[in-house]
C-alpha cells in the first residue's frame, strides 16, 4: 500500500516526521524512550528505596478486592504483606500514572487507540471482539500468575533486576523470552 | 503522611514512565508480536537501553555514593517457571504487566480485559502461595554476577552497559528503528 517512501524510508503517512515538537510527535525512538525509563531508577532507588517494578501493584489491588468478599482474605500471609505501606502504595501509583501519561501522550500526538490492535486479527485469524476479549483475559491472568511465582515481571525482573546483575533476573528474562517466543511461533506471522 | 508523600511520587514517576511507553510504541501488541517473531526489533531495543541506562544510573548510585542495591531472590526453578509463564502471558495479553496499564490510557478496548485477568491471576497466585511456598523458596539466597565473579559491582556493571550499547549500535545499522513502525506506528509494517 505504502509504495513510495522518503529519505528516511518513511512512507507519506508515517507519522514520525520532523517539524513537529516532541511532546507532539506520533513516536520516538526506541532509544529516547529506553533511556528516559532508565532513568526513573533515580528517584526509584533515591526516593522509594526500591527498583523500578509493576507487577506487585495487582497484588495490592487484588488483595483489597479479595477482602471485599472473603473476609478471611488477609489472613493471607502473602495479601497482608502487600496491602499497605508506601512502597506498595507507591507502586499502585505508578501503574496509575503510567495509564494517565500514555493517555496525556496520545493526546497530545493524536494517536489514541479504540477497538483492538488488527495484529490481533492478523495473529490468529479470528475477527470480532468477543473472542479477543477471552484470550485477552486469559493473557492477563498467565502474565501475573507467573510474574508472582518468577517474584517479578519485565520492570522488575527485566529493566531493573538485570540491571543490578542479579542471576534471578538473568535467568527470569530469558525463560520470558523463551516462553513469548514460543506462543508467538504458533501463531500466524504478523 | 509517608503513603501520600509515596503516592505522589508514583503519580509523577509513572506520567513519565507511561509517556516513554507510548512515545516508544513498546505497549503497541503489534510491536510484542513482531518481536516475539523476530520480524521488528523496537522492543528489544528499548528493553536493552532501559537497561543500559539502568545499569550505568546504579553503577554511579552504588559504586559512587553507594547507595544500597535491592536484587531479588535466586530460586531457579520459580524463576524458569514464572518466567515462561510471564512470556507466554506477555504474547498473549500482547502487554507486560506495566505495559497493559499504558494500553487503557492509549485506549485499547481489549486491554481492560487483560487486565481483570492480571487482577484475577495476581489473587489467584496470593491464594496459591502458602501451597507453591515449597517452589519458590524463602528468598535468602540472592546471587549476582558481580558476586559469582569476585569483582566491584560498578566495574561488571559499566561493562555490561558497553557490550549493550555496542549491540544496540550492530543492531540498529543492520535494521533502523523508524522501518519497524508502520504507518500507523503500531508495529504492523504493512
Amino acid at each position: 500500500m505504502a509504495s513510495s517512501v522518503d529519505a528516511y524510508g518513511l512512507s507519506p503517512h508515517c507519522p514520525v516526521r520532523k517539524g513537529r515538537t516532541a511532546l507532539a510527535r506520533a513516536a520516538w525512538s526506541p532509544y529516547a524512550a529506553g533511556i528516559l525509563i532508565g532513568l526513573l531508577q533515580i528517584p526509584a532507588f533515591l526516593l522509594v528505596k526500591t527498583a523500578l517494578g509493576a507487577s506487585s501493584s495487582f497484588v495490592t489491588v487484588g488483595a483489597h478486592l479479595a477482602a471485599l468478599f472473603d473476609p478471611a482474605a488477609m489472613d493471607n500471609a502473602y495479601f497482608a504483606a502487600h496491602a499497605g505501606g508506601g512502597k506498595n502504595w507507591w507502586q499502585v501509583a505508578l501503574v496509575v500514572g503510567i495509564a494517565l501519561g500514555a493517555a496525556l501522550s496520545a493526546r497530545l500526538s493524536g494517536t489514541a487507540r479504540s477497538g483492538v490492535s488488527p495484529v490481533w486479527a492478523k495473529a490468529t485469524g479470528i475477527a470480532g471482539f468477543a473472542p479477543r476479549a477471552a484470550m485477552a483475559f486469559a493473557g492477563g491472568f498467565i502474565l501475573l500468575f507467573g510474574a508472582r511465582i518468577a517474584g517479578g515481571c519485565t520492570s522488575g525482573h527485566g529493566i531493573s533486576g538485570v540491571a543490578q546483575l542479579a542471576v534471578s533476573s538473568i535467568v527470569t528474562v530469558a525463560a520470558m523470552f523463551a516462553g513469548g517466543i514460543a506462543v508467538a511461533l504458533l501463531m500466524r506471522k504478523v | 503522611m509517608e503513603v501520600y508523600r509515596m503516592v505522589v511520587i508514583g503519580l509523577v514517576m509513572g506520567v513519565a514512565f507511561g509517556f516513554a511507553l507510548e512515545k516508544g510504541r513498546v505497549f503497541e501488541p503489534g510491536v510484542i508480536i513482531g518481536q516475539m517473531q523476530f520480524r521488528t526489533f523496537t522492543m528489544l531495543k528499548m528493553f536493552l537501553t532501559a537497561l543500559a541506562t539502568g545499569l550505568v544510573v546504579l553503577a554511579l548510585l552504588n559504586g559512587v555514593w553507594g547507595v544500597a542495591l535491592h536484587p531479588k531472590a535466586t530460586q531457579f526453578v520459580a524463576n524458569l517457571a514464572g518466567g515462561a509463564l510471564l512470556g507466554v502471558g506477555i504474547t498473549l495479553a500482547g502487554a507486560c504487566p506495566g505495559t497493559l496499564l499504558a494500553q487503557v490510557g492509549a485506549g485499547y478496548k481489549d486491554a481492560w480485559f487483560a487486565l481483570a485477568g492480571a487482577i484475577a491471576g495476581a489473587v489467584a497466585f496470593g491464594y496459591a502461595e502458602p501451597a507453591l511456598r515449597p517452589l519458590i523458596g524463602d528468598g535468602a539466597r540472592k546471587l549476582t554476577l558481580d558476586q559469582l565473579l569476585g569483582l566491584p559491582f560498578w566495574a561488571v556493571a559499566l561493562t555490561l552497559a558497553v557490550a549493550l550499547i555496542a549491540g544496540l549500535v550492530l543492531l540498529e545499522r543492520a535494521r533502523p528503528w523508524r522501518e519497524d513502525l508502520g504507518p500507523d506506528a503500531d508495529g504492523l509494517r504493512n
